[in-house]
């Protein structure tokens, strides 16, 4: 029971930052169709920036703000240079082009940062573990289960509440309509990716701090894909549910299954539980059911 | 659509149908016969054969991409996995039961065709995004999970299998250098062209066509798309297993790193760049995308290890991996500026430029 | 045009260079500068490299230079097999320095059809049965002796004597041991079988192994699972940068364990990766750390920073002297082969296994070499470390040999 607590509650932390990275990648593909193959490099770029700034010896929450801006930046020049010659084209030419940029993002991050595990030195967070009663947790997660809460409500306040927010809701539910009522369509698809971006960079600063950063954290970018199919798409709240319940499903089936195989159910079990889910429900949890006609 | 020069008219639908219908055409393809079975491989240093071989090897692993995703619609991330159950199930029989190679090659194919299918059953329900998924996770499950953890295990330790040397042979036919692996390539891409050609033009074909274009019309005018949708899975499978059988003759080993995930994009890279729904786009796909990084590559050995450049500039060697990454993301930015400026692909470029020349000077 | 003209003459340039320069030895390297192993591939490129430049400004190979071509191959057993191709049909190369062990243990029936002697950084046990792998050979204890000596080690000198375990053992109980490996990959899982049969033979109690991937970053689930199963002693047997996730994940749950590393996850990095937490790691080393004193040593600094002046020297690990090793091990058997007049595979081969009692590795702070055309195990001796106030210090040697004579030859090949 306690090792259950146990893997439930890393499950929930861990899976709090794959909410976050998956809510980016919704964000894109609600307001502007395009499936994101180049998420987990996304990632890797804002955790690395982070990590620059911070040793640089700008006080952490700053260097976050920066490494902030640096994703809005970012975000909107890869859509304006990459993104905006493809609307219109064909979906998979869109895929491939995130594949492409994805290469294009890793080798530049090598080149740049090379590919040994760099970690934060000074540690950010303390390292001594915290009880939860019988549960320990690293601080480490804990404060990356705060910060990543705290944005959360942010980016869906942001929607909620705000002209540019709304603007994009109407573009992801009726593209022709919002156009139509003098929503921006460009400054909303670039608007999507900055987010995006930031959002994978808050993500890939928090994973960094847990035990170093390397190429792997790119890895999260494919994790991501079966936490918002489970999800549903387009779906905000879908994108955080498939985030945490896919951070738990990692946990508990490496901590109860992983004695039955060899090894490896880590990696793959949450896309065994996608396969399985899409048999029975084809459009995620909270997708929208489409309706075509001839 | 294709101009034939005047003079030259169609008596029978079948001189409709032919492949090669002017005596040009003809000329032209038995010169090309000729450079690919006896000049190329005269004349050509092992270092080119087995970039051919490369090139080879991708053709015939994006054809099945081809078909799923040019002529069926069924767009797959996943295809890696069915080159890899081929490559393992064909090294399987011939290590373990010492089943000859070509029948080890057929079943490999067969298995490639079936695990094809079972990840392709999805695809009556779910499609489009959800497809993609469903495709991707046949990738993992497949390659990271089934292949690495236990098909790999079989036979003792090491997840590499080990092909000996000389265990691979057709009859009397040994495959054991590049040369012999250049022919034998040769032969199955060719072999697999002529199938897949047939194929989509035959009444398979236009259900398939039919299934992409629109699936719930091709539906309405009876097309079982189900069946269809299956049928385009097997196949594609079966090609990609006989790939991967094809592969294992090059190697001296079969891993799963053979078939990540990588590979998968790698290969809808392929057809993309090459053009979609077109079996020349394959061909020259498969070019583009091999031939383009073995330039950069051998660009950055000479650059690196040649005493000329290295004794004028120590330096040179230090900064090989960094050439490495610069390579890698000069290969990224050329896929996304190819398909930017270059949407239908080469296959359309080349349409283009023929008809250009048939029509000239009056192209109107 | 004038720099289309500049890049046709310099590659007209390299093309006659290649042929004009005739008396010199060909040595390929498989180098992982970019993959999974890089944390420790890229210092041993270096060290390679520096050491043969080394040995070329003190004569080469008896007056022949020594000319290296190293490849990257990224870890990835398919560029392996390429580059490999590419060395013997391209490069002509007389020997292959190797490095991981998924492909050299792949590539070895190939190499032996070849005929190509083949020293790598693997290794692994398997590789030292010259029945069945004649051609490969090793430059440090292989694994499975060093798996084994280690936790022998552990089990006489820290659980019979240690405070932290005297509860335990006065109340009898077994230790509890667990693995931590990447399952996937060869290098990690070589030593699995010959350690849990020690492990057996000491009288462990040995739980289930645990997967931990060689980029891993995340590893609570594995150490929950271990300290679900109460560890006392952990074998990591990845490189130091998963090994270091894996030690500070433990101490972050509080798994209370010991931890033993294997080799290539055990130098100068992993205090700075781990920080506290890889206090008191045990671990294994093949030769002299950087930082530590050798008779070699100002030579090693002079190669680096003559070459390598832009890589201070305090980034410089274990993993340089590593790379002096090796080329070392190899020059020395091209010599011997040279002087023979059989400066081809088989020359060399039987070269490597006319080495008895070799002292050359000592200047390196490795151990005597020995090899036999019966066992290309390169010495019985296994060296232990740990980690004190954040530097990696020997603790002690353990000789397995004398140790378990009877059953030392039946250890080959594990």
């Amino acid at each position: 029971m306690e090792i259950f607590l146990q893997l439930l509650i890393t499950g929930i932390l861990v899976g709090s930052i794959y909410a976050l990275v998956a809510l980016g990648w919704t964000l894109i593909y609600k307001c502007s169709g395009v499936l994101n193959l180049a998420m987990g490099e996304l990632t890797l770029i804002g955790a690395y920036v982070c990590l620059t700034f911070y040793h640089w010896g700008i006080p952490f929450v700053l260097a976050l703000f920066f490494t902030l801006v640096i994703g809005f930046i970012l975000g909107i020049l890869t859509e304006i240079i990459f993104l905006r010659p493809m609307v219109g084209e064909p979906h998979l030419a869109v895929i491939m082009v995130t594949v492409g940029l994805a290469f294009f993002f890793k080798g530049l991050v090598m080149l740049i940062w090379g590919t040994d595990t760099v970690v934060f030195s000074p540690p950010v967070f303390p390292i001594q573990p915290v009880f939860l009663g019988k549960v320990v947790v690293g601080q480490v997660f804990l404060w990356a289960f705060v910060a990543s809460i705290i944005l959360l409500v942010a980016f869906v306040s942001f929607f909620k509440f705000t002209k540019w927010g709304l603007s994009m809701q109407a573009t992801a539910d009726d593209e022709m309509a919002a156009l139509s009522l003098g929503v921006n369509a460009k400054v909303v698809y670039a608007l999507a990716w900055a987010i995006a971006f930031m959002a994978a960079g808050v993500g890939g600063t928090l994973l960094g701090n847990i035990n170093g950063l390397n190429i792997s954290v790119g890895y999260l970018g494919l994790l991501v894909l079966p936490a918002v199919v489970l999800g549903g798409l387009n779906s905000i709240p879908g994108a955080i549910v498939g985030g945490l319940v896919i951070g738990i499903l990692q946990n508990l089936a490496d901590g109860y299954l992983s004695r039955f195989t060899p090894g490896g159910v880590k990696e793959v079990f949450p896309f065994a539980v996608m396969v399985i889910v899409l048999l029975f429900k084809p459009y995620g949890l909270w997708g929208w059911v489409r309706i075509e006609r001839v | 659509m294709s101009y034939r020069p005047c003079g030259n008219y169609h008596q029978y639908y079948k001189q409709d149908h032919a492949w090669w219908q002017t005596k040009f055409v003809w000329g032209k393809m038995i010169l090309l016969f000729i450079a690919v079975f006896y000049l190329f491989p005269q004349f050509a240093g092992m270092y080119l054969i087995s970039i051919a071989n490369v090139v080879g090897y991708t053709i015939l692993s994006a054809m099945g991409v081809q078909l799923l995703i040019g002529y069926c619609g069924q767009v797959t991330l996943g295809h890696a996995a069915f080159l890899a159950m081929g490559a393992y199930t064909c090294t399987l029989l011939m290590l373990q039961l010492h089943i000859p190679y070509p029948i080890a090659m057929v079943m490999g194919g067969i298995v490639g065709g079936l695990w094809s299918v079972l990840f392709g059953l999805p695809s009556a329900r779910v499609k489009g995004f959800y497809l993609i998924m469903t495709t991707m996770a046949a990738q993992f499950l497949t390659v990271e999970f089934f292949i690495t953890q236990y098909v790999s295990q079989i036979g003792g330790r090491g997840v590499a299998f080990s092909i000996p040397p000389g265990a691979v042979k057709i009859g009397p036919w040994m495959i054991k250098d590049d040369k012999d692996v250049y022919y034998l390539m040769v032969i199955l891409v060719v072999l697999l062209t002529v199938i897949m050609a047939n194929l989509v033009r035959s009444k398979i074909g236009r259900a398939w066509i039919a299934i992409r274009d629109n699936d719930i019309a091709a539906e309405t005018m009876g097309v079982n798309i189900v069946l269809y949708k299956l049928l385009a899975f097997f196949v594609a499978g079966f090609f990609g297993g006989i790939a991967g059988a094809f592969w294992v003759t090059s190697l001296a080993a079969v891993s799963p790193e053979h078939f990540h995930f990588g590979w998968s994009l790698w290969l809808v890279g392929v057809i993309l760049i090459g053009g979609v729904g077109s079996i020349h786009g394959t061909i020259f796909g498969a070019l583009f995308m091999t031939l383009i990084p073995e330039g950069l590559k051998f660009l950055i050995f000479v650059l690196t290890q040649n005493p000329v450049f290295v004794d004028i500039m120590p330096f040179l060697p230090l900064l090989l991996e960094k050439f490495l990454f610069v390579k890698e993301a000069a290969f990224g930015l050329a896929i996304a500026l190819f398909l930017i400026y270059e949407p239908n692909g080469i296959s359309y470029r080349w349409w283009q430029i023929k008809n250009y020349f048939n029509l000239w000077p009056f192209s109107y | 045009m004038r720099i289309k003209m500049v890049i046709a003459i310099s590659f007209i340039l390299c093309f006659f260079s290649s042929l004009a320069l005739s008396q010199e030895v060909r040595v390929g390297a498989l180098q992982d500068t970019t993959g999974a192993t890089s944390d420790v591939g890229k210092d041993e490129a270096l060290g390679v490299r520096e050491a043969t430049q080394y040995f070329n400004d003190t004569g080469g190979i008896n007056g022949k230079r020594i000319r290296l071509f190293q490849y990257d191959y990224g870890y990835r057993v398919p560029e392996a097999i390429t580059t490999y191709k590419r060395f013997r049909d391209y490069d002509k190369v007389v020997m292959v320095l190797g490095w991981g062990t998924g492909d050299t243990e792949a590539l070895s029936p190939t190499i032996n059809a070849d005929k190509m002697p083949y020293l790598s950084s693997s290794f692994s046990g398997h590789l030292c049965d010259p029945k069945k792998t004649p051609y490969n050979f090793v430059y440090g204890t292989d694994y499975s002796t060093n798996a084994r000596g280690a936790i022998t080690y552990w089990f006489e000198e820290v659980w019979k004597k240690d405070p932290k375990w005297k509860e335990l053992r006065d109340k009898g109980t077994k230790p509890k041991f667990v693995c931590f490996i990447d399952t996937a990959s060869p290098y990690a899982t070589a030593p699995i079988k010959a350690i849990k049969d020690q492990a057996t033979i000491l009288g462990f109690d040995i739980g289930p192994d645990q997967n931990v991937s060689l980029f891993a970053l995340d590893t609570k689930s594995q150490v929950i699972a271990a300290k679900g199963f109460g560890a006392n002693l952990v074998w990591h047997g990845n490189t130091t940068m998963s090994v270091s996730a894996a030690v500070k994940d433990a101490s972050a749950l509080g798994l209370g364990a010991d931890h033993i590393v294997n080799n290539w996850g055990f130098d100068e990095n992993l205090p700075k990766l781990g920080g506290p937490a890889a206090e008191g790691v045990i671990g294994l080393l093949g030769c002299a750390l950087f930082i530590d004193e050798y008779p070699a040593k100002s030579r090693v600094i002079e190669y680096a920073k003559k070459l390598n002046p832009g890589i201070p020297l305090e980034n410089r690990l274990i993993r340089t002297v590593q790379g002096w090793v090796k080329v070392g091990m190899a020059v020395e058997a091209m010599k011997k082969a040279d002087k023979a007049g059989k400066l081809n595979g088989p020359g060399i081969k039987d070269a490597f296994e006319t080495f008895k009692d070799w002292p050359g590795l000592k200047e390196y702070g490795g151990q005597l070499v020995t090899l036999t055309p019966t066992d290309h195990r390169y010495s019985s001796i296994v060296r232990v470390a740990r980690v004190i106030k954040g530097k990696p210090q020997t603790i002690g040697e353990i000789d397995m040999k004398a140790k378990f004579p009877d059953r030392w030859a039946g250890w080959l090949g594990w």
